[in-house]
C-alpha cells in the first residue's frame, strides 16, 4: 500500500474541512443562530487581532506539546489517553518544585520545568508498568490515572499548599513575578513556550525518523512477537516511549503554570491532552500535520470566547465544531479507503 | 452437474483465475492440484459463493447465473470444508452441528448425528466439547454437517493436513463411499500428487490462474509434474548431508528437563542432539512438539531441568543469552510473528545485524540477493513480497554462524521451487555443522529430512526414531498413540 501524495492528502483534508462546515451549519441552525456569521465570529475572534493570535499562541504550545509527544506511544500501537493526567502531574511537580522560591530568575525556571518533566514522566511510567507488568490496558489505566490527577491537584489546592486565609478554586499563592516565563513583546504568550516547542517537534523527528531507536520502536509498534524474536526489548522500549510522552506532556503543565496561570489550578490542564488526542487521530499521527491541526483547534478555542459575548451563544459550541472536525475525517477517510478497495478490485 | 463456463477473476492486474471452463459431474471425485498461487482456492470460493468472480457463468441445478452467493450455494447444495475447521471449539458437538440449520430441538439434533454417524461409520459425544476431538474428528464432524445441510457438492481445501495417516485412509473411504453410493460430487484441493492418484477419477491441473488439464487414469506422474510445475520441476534437490561421527560435546543436550507454556506443560524429558543433526518433529497439532521448540528457545518458560548447548551449561532459558549463544527460532507464521509488515527489507537487515554500521547496501546485496536470490528491492515492504520471498527474508536474517536452528513448517506457503530452494539452504548449513530442529504437518516432508524423528504423543516424547526405522507406518502408529515398545517387537 503506497501512501497518497501530499497533493491528494491535502484534498482530502479540504473535503474533510467542507464536511465539517456543512455539518456545523446543521448544528448551528436549531439554536438559531446565523451558521455563517457564528463561524465568522468564531474565527475573527481567534486572528481578528494581534493580542488574540498570542493568546491563540499560548494555547496553541502545550496542545503542540502533548500532540507531538502523543505520537512516540502511538508509534509502538499505545493510546497514551493517560496524557490529560501526565499534563496535571507535570504542573503539580513544577508549583511543588517553585515553592521554596519566593522569588528568582531562570535558574529556578529551568528547575522547575525539568521537574516537571520528571513528573510528567513518571505518571506515564506508572500507566506503562501497568501496562507492561500487569496486563492493564493503557487506555483504562490512563484514564483512571487522569483522574487521580486530578484529585491529587484538587487536594493540594485545598490542603497543603492553600492559599494562606483562604482556600478556593481559583488555585494556590500566585508566584512572583520574577518567576513566569517571559513574554513575546506584548503577547500573552512566552517565547520561552514557543522555543521550547519547536524545540521538541524537532527532537521528536530526528528520534523518530533519524535514529536507530525509533526504527526499533516502529518495529515493536508493527509486531511486539516479532520484536522478541529480534531481541528488541519491546517492554524497555514501550516503557521508554510512555516516558518521553509523559516529559512532554509535563513541559505543556510546567508551561500552563509558569507562564499561563502562574499558580496551580484545578482546571490547569485545560483539557490540552484530550484534545491532542483528537489532533493525533486527525493528524492519522503524523508530524508534520501535528502544528497545522493543532493551530486550527487553538483558534477554535480562543475564538470561541466571542461566542457569547457576540452572539449570545455558549461557548461550548466550540467544542461541538472541534467533535465535528474529527468526525468528518474519519468520515472522509473512511470513504477514502472504500473508494481505493473499491478501485483495486474493479 | 455445475457447469462452470469461462471464470476469470482479477485481482488488480493479478489475474488469479484466467478463463476457466469446467464441468462438475455427480458420483465423480475430482482432484484440483497445483502449485500455491495457482488459483485453485478463488476457483473454489466462486463456486462455494464467498468469491464473485468479474466475468464467467455458472450453470447450477438447470439455471445459468453470473456469480454465487455462500446462501445460494448452500441452497444448490455446495459445502466447503477448510483447511482450518470453522467450528467454535468452547461449543459442545451438537451445538455445533447444528449451526445454520433450520430449528431443531436438542433430542432432533442428536437422531440426526447419530443417523448420519451410523452410515458413514462415525462415533461422536454430542454433549462433548469439540476442543477434546483431534483435527481429524473435528473435519468428518464439519463433513456431517454439510452434508446434513444438503450438500451434494463438497469442497475439501487439503483436507489431510495435520492428520494421522490412519484418519486420512478413514477419511478417504467415505469420501469413496459418498461419491460412489449417494452420487456426490467430490472436490479435493490438494498439492499432494499422492493423493489425487489415490482417489481420484479425474485430475485438473492448474497453473497461473489457468486450467491447464484434465487427466484421466492412467496417470503419468512425469506428465503431471510438468504439467503442474512446468520449468521449476527441473531441479535437484540435495542428499541429506551425512552425519559426522558423534563428538564429545553434543550441540544440544536436555536433562530432565521441564517446559510450561501457556496452555500446557510437559516433562521432564532427555534428548540430545548431535552437531550437524537435522531433527523431525511429528505429531498431531497440539502434542507438544510447539512447546518443545519454544521451550528449547526460551519463549515458553523452562520451570525445572537443565539444558546445556556446546557443553555450556543453562540452568533457565532466557531467551535473549540463548539466541546470542546461537539459537535462532523461526515461527511457521512469518508475517504474524516474524516480520513487521510495513517494515521495509533494508530496515529488516538493519534489526537482525544490529552491530553492522554505516551503509549497508553491499551487504543487503551479498545477504539477500545473491545468497537467497531474493530479488526485490530493498525498500519493499515486508507485507508486499510473496510467501516464498518471505521466507527467504527471514532465512536471510538468521547469522551465519547460528548453531541451532528451531523451525516451525520451514516450507509453509511455499511452491515446489521455493521449498526446495529452503531445504537446500537448510542442509547446506546442516553440512556446515549447524543442528537443525523443525517440524511440519506433512509427514512426508518430515521423514524426507530428518536424520532422527522425535514422535510426540499428548504432550510427550511417544518415540525417537532412525532414519531407517522412520517409515510412515511407525511414525504414523506413534503419532496416534501406539507404545513404542509394542511397535519395535513387531518390526523385529
Amino acid at each position: 500500500m503506497k501512501r497518497d501524495s501530499l497533493l491528494e492528502q491535502i484534498g482530502w483534508l479540504g473535503a474533510a474541512i467542507a464536511l465539517a462546515l456543512l455539518l456545523t451549519i446543521i448544528v448551528t441552525l436549531p439554536s438559531g443562530a446565523p451558521p455563517f456569521e457564528t463561524i465568522y465570529v468564531l474565527f475573527k475572534g481567534g486572528v481578528g487581532s494581534m493580542s488574540k493570535i498570542g493568546r491563540v499562541l499560548a494555547s496553541w504550545v502545550p496542545l503542540t506539546l502533548c500532540a507531538v509527544g502523543l505520537l512516540i506511544p502511538f508509534t509502538a500501537r499505545l493510546w497514551n489517553i493517560g496524557v490529560e493526567g501526565q499534563v496535571i502531574m507535570g504542573a503539580i511537580f513544577c508549583a511543588g518544585a517553585m515553592r521554596p522560591f519566593d522569588e528568582g530568575g531562570m535558574l529556578q525556571i529551568a528547575i522547575a520545568i525539568i521537574a516537571a518533566m520528571i513528573g510528567g514522566a513518571l505518571w506515564a511510567l506508572l500507566a506503562g508498568l501497568l501496562r507492561v507488568f500487569g496486563r492493564v490496558h493503557e487506555i483504562f489505566s490512563g484514564l483512571g490515572l487522569n483522574f487521580v490527577a486530578l484529585g491529587i491537584t484538587l487536594w493540594l489546592i485545598f490542603g497543603p499548599w492553600r492559599r494562606p486565609g483562604v482556600a478556593s478554586m481559583s488555585g494556590t499563592q500566585p508566584l512572583d513575578m520574577s518567576l513566569w516565563l517571559p513574554r513575546l513583546g506584548k503577547l500573552s504568550v512566552s517565547w520561552v513556550g514557543l522555543a521550547l516547542t519547536f524545540a521538541a517537534i524537532i527532537v521528536i523527528y530526528i528520534l523518530m525518523h533519524r535514529t536507530e531507536w525509533g526504527l526499533k520502536l516502529r518495529a515493536v509498534g508493527e509486531n511486539p512477537k516479532a520484536a522478541t524474536l529480534f531481541s528488541l526489548g519491546p517492554r524497555r522500549r514501550l516503557l521508554q516511549s510512555f516516558m518521553i510522552c509523559g516529559a512532554l506532556a509535563g513541559l505543556a503543565g510546567a508551561v500552563q503554570v509558569l507562564g499561563v496561570y502562574h499558580r496551580l489550578l484545578p482546571a490547569i490542564s485545560s483539557n490540552y491532552g484530550y484534545t491532542a488526542l483528537m489532533v493525533g487521530m486527525m493528524a492519522s499521527f503524523r508530524l508534520g500535520l501535528v502544528p497545522f491541526i493543532c493551530l486550527f483547534f487553538a483558534i477554535l478555542n480562543v475564538g470561541s470566547i466571542q461566542l457569547p459575548l457576540q452572539m449570545g451563544l455558549d461557548s461550548s459550541l466550540s467544542g461541538v465544531i472541534q467533535g465535528i472536525m474529527v468526525l468528518s475525517v474519519f468520515i472522509v477517510q473512511g470513504l477514502r479507503l472504500w473508494l481505493n478497495n473499491k478501485r483495486e478490485a474493479g | 452437474m455445475i457447469v462452470l463456463n469461462d471464470i476469470h477473476k482479477h485481482y488488480g492486474r493479478v489475474r488469479a483465475n484466467d478463463g476457466i471452463s469446467l464441468t462438475l459431474e455427480p458420483g465423480q471425485i475430482y482432484a484440483l492440484v497445483g502449485e500455491n498461487g495457482a488459483g485453485k482456492s478463488t476457483l473454489m470460493r466462486v463456486l462455494a459463493g464467498h468469491t464473485r468472480p468479474t466475468s464467467g457463468t455458472i450453470e447450477i441445478g438447470g439455471e445459468t447465473i453470473s456469480y454465487l452467493t455462500p446462501t445460494l450455494a448452500r441452497e444448490r447444495g455446495v459445502g466447503m470444508l477448510y483447511q482450518d475447521p470453522l467450528d467454535f471449539p468452547a461449543m459442545p458437538v451438537w451445538e455445533n452441528f447444528q449451526l445454520g440449520a433450520p430449528k431443531r430441538t436438542k433430542q432432533e439434533v442428536i437422531d440426526v448425528i447419530g443417523e448420519l454417524s451410523y452410515r458413514l461409520d462415525a462415533c461422536f459425544l454430542p454433549d462433548e466439547p469439540v476442543s477434546s476431538l483431534t483435527v481429524g474428528e473435528r473435519q468428518l464432524l464439519e463433513l456431517l454437517r454439510l452434508l446434513d445441510l444438503g450438500a451434494t457438492t463438497l469442497i475439501l481445501d487439503e483436507p489431510t493436513t495435520g492428520i494421522t495417516p490412519e484418519q486420512k485412509q478413514d477419511l478417504f473411504n467415505l469420501l469413496m463411499k459418498l461419491a460412489r453410493e449417494e452420487q456426490h460430487t467430490i472436490i479435493l484441493v490438494t498439492h499432494k500428487l499422492s493423493e489425487a492418484y489415490e482417489l481420484a477419477d479425474s485430475i485438473l491441473i492448474m497453473r497461473q490462474g489457468a486450467l491447464v488439464s484434465t487427466l484421466q487414469p492412467p496417470y503419468n506422474e512425469k506428465e503431471l509434474v510438468t504439467l503442474m510445475f512446468g520449468e521449476a520441476a527441473e531441479g535437484v534437490e540435495d542428499e541429506l548431508p551425512q552425519l559426522p561421527p558423534a563428538g564429545p560435546t553434543p550441540r544440544l543436550a536436555m536433562n530432565d528437563t521441564h517446559f510450561a507454556g501457556p496452555k500446557y506443560s510437559m516433562g521432564p524429558m532427555n534428548f540430545i542432539a548431535q552437531p550437524g543433526e537435522c531433527i523431525g518433529l511429528a505429531g498431531l497439532d497440539g502434542s507438544g512438539q510447539e512447546l518443545f521448540l519454544r521451550g528449547i528457545c526460551g519463549l515458553d518458560r523452562m520451570p525445572r531441568g537443565v539444558m546445556s548447548l556446546d557443553g555450556k551449561e543453562y540452568r533457565s532459558n532466557d531467551f535473549n543469552t540463548l539466541r546470542r549463544a546461537g539459537i535462532q527460532f523461526v515461527p511457521a507464521d512469518r508475517l504474524e510473528m516474524a516480520l513487521f509488515p510495513a517494515l521495509n527489507l533494508m530496515e529488516h537487515i538493519k534489526l537482525a545485524f544490529p552491530d553492522r554500521r554505516g551503509d549497508l547496501t553491499e551487504f543487503y546485496e551479498t545477504q539477500c540477493v545473491e545468497s537467497f536470490n531474493l530479488r526485490a528491492h530493498p525498500d519493499t515492504n515486508a507485507s508486499e513480497l510473496s510467501g516464498g520471498n518471505q521466507q527467504r527474508l527471514l532465512l536471510s536474517l538468521i547469522p551465519d554462524d547460528s548453531s541451532l536452528l528451531l523451525m516451525e513448517h520451514p516450507t509453509r506457503g511455499l511452491d515446489a521451487g521455493s521449498a526446495r530452494q529452503v531445504w537446500n539452504h537448510l542442509k547446506g548449513r546442516c553440512a556446515k555443522g549447524a543442528s537443525l530442529i523443525f517440524f511440519s504437518p506433512d509427514l512426508d516432508e518430515v521423514l524426507e529430512h530428518s536424520h532422527r524423528v522425535i514422535v510426540f504423543y499428548d504432550r510427550a516424547i511417544a518415540g525417537i526414531v532412525d532414519r531407517e526405522h522412520a517409515t510412515m507406518d511407525i511414525v504414523g502408529a506413534l503419532m496416534a498413540g501406539k507404545p513404542i515398545s509394542e511397535l519395535m517387537e513387531t518390526t523385529r
